[in-house]
């Protein structure tokens, strides 16, 4: 038809650093008019080299670093590493600590998945409602700052257990801090399923199929949303898990509204696993309060981080530094699902697909 | 109860004809986690094909370099074949080595690809000397390509069949084997520092070892 001679096919950059991508990861896209027709992933914009540090620093110091891995998912590094350190050295963690550990984990999940879901409708244009959801997390941030100090970083986890403890006191302000958030969280699913601006750009989107997540190997929300029905807190149990009524959530549609609604009704789902353990919480000490040398050993561990599932594996000798440390974080596994989501895509909707898997990358690279 | 299948053992060593070496440990959550050495590298596309058939998902690969043990003391590594005897009967500076033979002296490779089978983790062990290659899994799980893109590119171990060996997150004028070299401190967070000190810290690293 056109008789200019233009090609039709361009290829264009996405990121690293682009107005609407919250990661740096470059993306160069071939288009075709306004449709995406070939997506290749460059990465190695945040490599820091942190699996080469965690061999020079002792196991305990290695808590400390772990944890600094990630923002969002903090608490899940340095608990999943703890893990498997005490699989090797034969440590019981007391009861008080398991359920502790239980809700440090649910209250990061909570406040990581309100960001994740925020910045979709930041995304989608609906600038007010992104503030307003942003106002209930800063509810969440408050409860982490409250209770552990801090609001990313929340340093809660100990070789052998916790390094915080919950008074009655502290247990009131949780509970009525949740039901707030509990309320605003059920609004939010409303919004979801009818707001015709969210609907529009999000039915539909960023379709991963069953087959290809399963090709992909994708894993936690993203892979939940495209009915892989798999839960590391069900499937293989670890903390307070294997006695709490999980309800793990799902979808069969794979597309960006589903992936958000997973994350949402996983919140309400935090919320009660928390009462439930702010109720049954033990007595009793909140770690072994003793530092052993870790013995030579090798060890897997794995547990649900907000994005999925995260697995380390620690190599010990007779030093106190581990001989290796290798971990794989959620997202590592949940880019290369991207290609699929963002084939035959609108270029308007890149940013949004890509915000959809919920990325990390200084996870991602380390 | 173990979700691995019961016979899981018996088919891995049907796969992998040069042998197994094959533990459980099922936790107090009921999660077992298996782990596998295979005697011959070559091994690993049957035994990753046998996965495959069972449905199992590909979680992690991991490539390590395990240390050479010091020469004052038995140092019992957790991957050595227990066979003590021919340890004992040895000159003090004999080579420990690995199931199946790949010796352990600091410059072989030890590649454990972690599964995912219903719940379950198995770990399968697959050691390659220095020089050495290992076949790619990427044709059979799709998502080992970054992680062997990555190991190549921390490690000089060759991934044989890969679909895009291209540099993962190092930039190509990186030198490769980054996890082989001592790299100091100040150039892995492009500070800048004084050529007397890293001279004098470098000799000293000569005369320790």
């Amino acid at each position: 038809m056109s008789t200019h001679n233009v090609p039709e096919t361009f290829s264009i950059p996405v990121g690293p650093l682009h107005v609407a991508l919250e990661e740096p990861m470059y993306f160069k896209i071939d288009v075709q008019g306004e449709t995406v027709s070939h997506v290749d992933i460059n990465a190695g914009h945040a490599h820091r080299g942190i699996e080469y540090l965690t061999t020079k620093r002792s196991m305990y110091q290695n808590v400390v670093l772990t944890e600094r891995i990630c923002s969002l998912c903090s608490n899940s590094h340095p608990q999943t590493f703890a893990m498997a350190a005490e699989k090797i050295a034969g440590i019981e963690v007391p009861e008080r600590g398991i359920y502790l550990r239980t809700v440090a984990d649910e209250m990061k999940r909570i406040t990581s998945h309100l960001f994740n879901v925020a910045l979709l409708v930041h995304l989608v244009g609906y600038e007010t409602y992104f503030m307003h959801m942003m106002q209930v997390r800063e509810i969440g941030q408050d409860m982490l700052e409250s209770i552990f100090g801090n609001r990313q970083d929340i340093g809660a986890m100990c070789i052998g257990g916790v390094r915080y403890d919950l008074d009655d006191k502290s247990i009131a302000y949780i509970k009525g801090a949740l039901a707030k958030i509990e309320v605003e969280v059920q609004d939010f699913i409303k919004t979801f399923k009818t707001n015709g601006a969210i609907l529009r750009r999000t039915k539909g989107v960023g379709v991963l199929t069953h087959a290809d997540a399963i090709t992909c190997g994708v894993v936690g929300p993203v892979a939940r949303a495209s009915g892989v029905d798999y839960d590391v807190r069900r499937e293989a149990p670890y903390a307070a898990y294997d006695r709490l009524p999980l309800v793990v959530h799902g979808a069969t549609d794979g597309d960006v509204w589903s992936r958000a609604m997973v994350r949402l009704e996983e919140i309400l789902t935090s919320i009660d696993l928390l009462r439930v353990c702010l109720r049954d919480l033990p007595g009793g000490p909140v770690n072994i309060n003793d530092r052993p040398d870790i013995p030579p050993g090798q060890a897997v561990t794995r547990s649900e981080a907000p994005r999925g599932e995260v697995i380390y594996y620690l190599r010990t000798n007779d030093t106190p530094q581990p001989e290796r440390v290798k971990w794989r974080v959620p997202t590592f596994m949940n880019w290369d699902g991207l290609r699929f989501m963002l084939q035959d895509a609108k270029v308007a909707d890149i940013a949004m697909i890509v915000n959809s898997i919920d990325p990390c990358l200084s996870c991602t690279e380390r | 109860m173990s979700r691995l299948p019961q016979d899981l053992e018996a088919r891995l060593a049907a796969a992998a004809p040069a042998g197994v070496e094959f533990s459980a440990e099922t936790d107090s959550y009921g999660v077992t986690v298996a782990w596998c050495g295979l005697a011959a590298a070559a091994d690993l596309s049957p035994v990753a094909a046998l996965l495959k058939d069972l449905g199992a998902r590909l979680s992690m690969i991991t490539c390590t370099m395990p240390s050479a043990p010091e020469e004052e003391e038995e140092d019992e590594d957790d991957d050595d074949s227990e066979d003590g005897e021919e340890k004992a009967e040895a000159a003090p500076k004999e080579t420990p080595k690995s199931f199946g033979g790949t010796p352990l002296d600091g410059t072989s490779y030890e590649i454990d690809y972690h599964f995912d089978i219903a719940g379950d983790a198995l770990t399968v062990i697959a050691y390659v000397p220095q020089g050495g290659g290992i076949p790619s899994l990427t044709p059979l799980f799709r998502n080992a390509d970054w992680h062997e893109r990555e190991m190549m590119e921390l490690y000089a171990v060759a991934v044989t069949g890969h679909p895009d060996p291209r540099r993962l997150f190092l930039d190509a004028s990186v030198d490769g084997a980054v996890l082989e070299r001592l790299v100091p401190f100040s150039t892995l967070v492009n500070a800048a520092s004084t050529k007397g000190l890293w001279e004098r810290l470098l000799a000293g690293k000569k005369g320790a070892a």
